[in-house]
């Protein structure tokens, strides 16, 4: 069993050595997250899309370097600021758009919207918008791996705000119970929804609650892609290895509100522009200098990512209207086809 | 004590009531809540029900009479009670009561003046908001209601037994229907019906007769005439028409008569508009002509103004196209007034469905020989009645009167047509 | 047929599922080593051990959800709650999930499973542990509700409910798992399908629609009934979601009244839904208002007197019927 890392210490910046090609690859998907959650605000004042829409400005290194750490028939369960982790495990920018525009489309074909997103297909399981509501079914799905002896681990997301509901104590005290293959992300962005951290915890460190489960835990800065992706897979192998669930608290920033209606008046400016120092894509884009990769490939990249973003909202705006059928048809599934 | 009892105001708006039918007799005794008589009120028939426990000692108003509201209707009290100052007393204020000019000013009652706002504050009586019971509200079952379609039983001859009166399918099963219903024998294994579509006339006919009656408050005032001067008359034309083959019917000198009676009592050529009453200029008669499968009303018009012979070949040409179907919209529609006629088979007098918007129809009977009294003495008459049809929101009991006086003075004296 | 108690069918509809099918598997409190807080997983443990027997800790919302969660990808999982009052820990689990993942993934994802356990009043337990949850399910669309009466709609509906792809609210009764009665020999399958009433009592006088315990009552009540000469015509949907009124406006229109009889509260639910169905669809047949006969509007007190005035009794039933019949 690997040594606990309960209460770590932070990790340095940059210190694993990344690999330039994938680190490009890794920038590439982390800039489209950022690109289409500007176009998803963009398009959210314009009236083009409705409801709750949760941006994952800030956090994109967490989703990408995530995805990286696992192999494709693991599952994923995402709170409702999902549509990072959608983007980064393969959804085209199309179908997330089209979703958030209500359109037969997208991914949930108009019924689930920003916070339901799913993709069965590469197993993301799901925005769930009822905070700490997900942790359990992430913990069922570790349970049919185990059932079922599957190489298959889980991944679930969630933010500090969730570690002070029942919902949390009890995924928790059952995977730590049964040993499932299940990996608890906390993404701890400062804020729940509108309070910070000091005045909902009792707790600084939360990866102190992974011992009260009898978990690995661990906590890290969530600025450095090849980092996330190397402590979160240090994670995921533990799972897979059949050692036990892990609970590692990511410290991250988003920098929106905590949805496009929240005008985030309770952090100042200074503070804004001070995590914005460690923006995740700036860091990689820097790493990548560092590399040695071109100024100006990178110019290119984001030139093609616009239009790749922009392309996307060309198809949602044209896509057809979600349909009536499709709502009343899914409300039970056939029972003919079991 | 025993003491008077007054008739209710049964509605907000009710000023006086007709007692129809007591549900009491004298001697009875009567509990809070029992009904005590029917009154018919300007909204419906209401019941009366007693706010008082005893004996009905005694019935001061007669079935049928119509009273203001408070006026003494009856006297409950105990059994054996002496009645008899209260009976005086009601004596009284019955002679008091016909003199209304003699009502005390209210100021001049009272020693201590209310002030001007209190005295302007308005009478507490008229409550809109209260609920305006109706009597002929029938309460019942869904399943009745059907029932009852279905077996064409008119629900306000069955008496209800379930909660609040409600007829529930029991009373149903149970109601015997009076012999003169026809309509209701029980479909057993009696043959079916024919069952034929009516015509679109036929539909028109139900539909506007239907909304004539249901909607124009129709009453009927019949005058007998001495026809023998008419007759006469149109004897005396036919012989002066001979040499010119042309002949003219006492129908087309009565279409003349009633159109100059309308002249004179023009308030009767008018129709009810919503609110307004137009008094019509014209006088245009509208001639109810049988045809195949129903009936068609063809106007004259200006028959005041027309002469008999022109009426007379007017109405031949339009039954004859009113029978062959060729008249036009124009000509059936517009009339002021209207007159049916069914003294060619005999019937003495009946009562028409007014022609809306017109106000009223004039039902011409048969001649009828017949004994009549003139001075004293009896002779042959020969007799024609006419039945008006009037549409009480424009011509009232009187104004019918008047113009069915005007009438009868033209037929029994046709020379008065040409004042 | 033979007859065996109500615990004892829903143990026999696990057991053979389980043995047909190994994705379906129990779990809650005491399902394993303690047999059965109701010893309705009697011997469950023995036969398929811990890895299909799965005793959990006090954590309704931990294992409601676990079992949406394993239903997600593939698994039937047979969740037991104690009984259905802490159901309410795991409400958000059972609505916000089970009922909602169909739709909100478009169809992609499906949840197969049930949720059982015993429903309602079981000798005084006073108000925490009496609840009769119906009304607060019954009302969601993507759950099937079932709440059968007798041993063999238990059976032949819990292996419908194992068998579904959508999750299924299971409603038993403490009071019912002893109640003995037919069920179909063993080697013969009954698969009794959701939204088939069932007309348990054929009568021409007054339509009784009932299910759970109250079926009982209502079956008493229409004995005493037919005694004097009202017969009444007993109808038990079995499921209250989906909801099979077919078999009762067709009896209405026969019978030109009817009362509802149900354990749970009176205002709304599937009570309430029955009548707006009958008086909606059978209005031009009723001769008298539709009447219920429910559990009393009061949390349910201690005392046994008490308990039992709360709850439908025979009398009650027949003095409805008495008012609709408009009989003395």
């Amino acid at each position: 069993m690997a040594p606990e890392r309960g209460s770590c210490k932070l990790a340095p910046v940059g210190k694993p050595v990344p690999d330039e090609d994938h680190l490009l690859k890794q920038y590439r998907s982390m800039r489209t997250i950022r690109r289409f959650e500007e176009e998803a605000a963009r398009n959210y004042a314009k009236g083009h899309i409705g409801g709750f829409l949760h941006l994952y400005i800030g956090q994109e290194a967490i989703a990408v370097g995530a995805v990286d750490a696992l192999q494709p028939q693991d599952y994923i369960f995402q709170t409702y600021r999902d549509h990072g982790i959608a983007l980064a495990r393969g959804m085209t920018p199309e179908s997330a758009m089209a979703e958030l525009f209500g359109k037969d489309a997208g991914c949930s074909r108009g019924m689930g919207g920003s916070m339901h997103m799913f993709d069965v297909e590469r197993n993301f399981l799901g925005g769930w918008a009822i905070v700490g509501g997900h942790l359990a079914l992430a913990a069922g799905t570790a349970f049919k791996a185990k059932y079922n002896q599957e190489d298959r681990v889980t991944i679930c997301f969630f933010g500090e705000g969730s570690t002070n509901i029942g919902g949390f104590h009890e995924a928790m005290s059952l995977a730590g119970l049964w040993k499932l293959p299940i990996v608890f992300v906390c993404e701890n962005n400062q804020y729940a929804m509108g309070t910070p951290l000091e005045r909902t915890s009792a707790l600084d460190d939360l990866s102190i609650k992974a011992k009260g489960y009898a978990m690995v835990g661990d906590r890290f800065e969530g600025h450095d892609v090849t980092l996330i992706e190397e402590r979160l897979g240090e994670a995921v192998d533990r799972a897979r290895r059949g050692d036990g669930p892990t609970f590692v608290e990511i410290l991250t920033y988003r920098f929106r509100g905590h949805s496009m209606s929240d005008p985030a008046k309770y952090r100042t400016r200074t503070e804004l522009e001070q995590k914005k120092q460690l923006d995740p894509l700036q860091v990689t884009h820097a790493q990548l200098i560092e590399l040695g990769v071109a100024e100006s490939q990178l110019d290119d990249l984001d030139l093609e990512i616009d239009e790749l973003i922009d392309a996307a909202v060309k198809f949602a705006e044209e896509a057809e209207p979600a349909r009536e059928e499709v709502m009343l048809g899914t409300v039970y599934a056939p029972e003919d086809d079991a | 004590m025993a003491k008077i009892i007054g008739l209710p105001k049964l509605s907000p708006t009710m000023e006086e009531g007709t007692l129809v039918s007591w549900a009491k007799k004298e001697g009875d005794s009567v509990d809070v809540d029992d009904l005590l008589a029917e009154v018919e009120t300007d909204k419906a028939t209401m019941e009366f029900r007693s706010f008082d426990k005893g004996v009905l000692l005694k019935i001061l108003v007669e079935e049928g009479v119509t009273l203001e509201a408070e006026v003494p209707v009856a006297i409950i009290g105990k059994a054996g009670e002496d009645i008899s100052a209260l009976i005086a007393e009601v004596e009284a204020g019955a002679q008091a009561a016909p003199a209304p000019e003699e009502t005390p000013a209210p100021e001049a009652a009272s020693p201590a003046a209310p002030g001007p706002s209190e005295a302007a504050a308005p009478a507490p009586a008229a409550q809109p908001s209260e609920p305006v019971s109706s009597s002929d509200r029938v309460i019942s079952s869904p399943l009745v209601r059907r029932l009852a379609r279905e077996r064409s039983i008119d629900l306000r001859s069955v008496e209800g037994t379930g909660p609040h009166g409600r007829i529930i399918k029991r009373d149903l099963d149970s109601y015997t229907p009076r012999p003169a219903g026809s309509a209701v024998a029980a479909p057993g294994e009696r043959p079916a019906p024919e069952v034929r579509q009516a015509s679109s006339m036929r539909r028109t006919i139900a539909r506007r007769l239907t909304e004539s009656k249901q909607t124009i408050p129709h009453y009927y005032l019949t005058i007998d005439t001495d026809i023998e001067p008419l007759s006469a008359a149109r004897r005396a034309m036919n012989a002066a028409l001979e040499a010119e083959g042309k002949k003219v019917s006492l129908n087309d000198l009565i279409i003349k008569a009633v159109a100059v009676a309308l002249r004179r009592v023009p308030e009767v050529n008018a129709s009810w508009m919503d609110k307004e009453i137009h008094y019509h200029r014209v006088v245009d008669i509208s001639v109810a002509v049988a045809v195949e499968d129903g009936l068609m009303t063809p106007v004259v018009r200006d028959a005041d103004r027309k002469g008999v012979v022109e009426i007379s070949e007017e109405v031949r040409d339009l039954a004859s196209r009113a029978r062959d179907r060729k008249l036009s919209v124009d000509e059936m529609t517009n009339g002021t007034f209207s007159i049916s006629n069914l003294g060619m088979f005999g019937i003495e007098e009946f009562t028409a469905v007014i022609n809306p918007p017109e106000s009223a129809i004039l039902a011409v009977g048969t001649i009828r020989q017949e004994p009549v009294v003139r001075d004293g003495e009896i002779v042959p008459g020969t007799r024609m009645r006419f039945t008006m049809s009037c549409d009480h929101r424009v011509v009232d009991g009187a104004l019918g009167a008047r113009y069915l006086a005007a009438l009868k003075s033209i037929i029994e004296a046709p020379l008065n047509m040409l004042l | 047929m033979r007859e065996i108690r109500y615990r004892e069918a829903l143990r026999e509809a696990m057991l053979e599922e389980m043995d047909r099918d190994e994705t379906v598997f129990l779990m809650g409190e005491e399902v394993g080593h303690y047999q059965g807080a109701y010893k309705v997983s009697e011997g469950l443990l023995d036969r398929f051990g811990e890895r299909r027997v799965i005793d959990t800790p006090i954590a309704e919302a931990g294992f409601a959800g676990v079992g949406i969660g394993a239903a997600m990808v593939g698994l039937r999982p047979i969740i037991e709650f104690m009984t259905w009052n802490f159901s309410f820990v795991a409400f958000d689990q059972i609505i916000s999930n089970a009922a909602k993942i169909h739709q909100m993934s478009a169809g992609a994802l499906r949840v197969p499973i049930v949720f059982r356990g015993p429903n309602g009043a079981a000798r005084q337990v006073a108000s925490q542990h009496s609840h009769a949850v119906a009304p607060f399910y019954a009302g969601v669309p993507g759950l099937y509700v079932c709440q059968p009466s007798t041993p063999r709609d238990a059976k032949g509906l819990l292996k419908t409910a194992i068998r579904s792809n959508n999750p299924v609210v299971f409603l038993e009764g403490e009071t019912l798992y002893g109640l003995k009665g037919e069920v179909p020999d063993e080697g013969v399958e009954e698969l009794i399908p959701f939204g088939v009433s069932k007309v348990a009592r054929v009568g021409s006088d007054c339509t009784i629609v009932t299910w759970g315990r109250p079926y009982h009552v209502a079956m008493a009540a229409a004995d005493a009934l037919a005694k004097d000469g009202i017969e009444c015509e007993v109808i038990d949907p079995r499921t209250l979601r989906p909801l099979d009124l077919e078999p009762v406006i067709a009896s209405v229109a026969k019978t030109n009244r009817c009362v509802v009889v149900h354990e749970h509260w009176p205002y709304g639910g599937p009570g309430a839904e029955i009548v707006d169905q009958v008086q909606r669809r059978a209005f031009d047949h009723l001769d008298a208002p539709v009447e219920r006969v429910s559990g009393l509007d009061v949390p349910m007190p201690y005392a046994l007197n008490l308990e039992e005035y709360v709850l439908p009794t025979e009398e009650r039933v027949i003095d409805a019927v008495k008012r609709v019949s408009y009989a003395k």
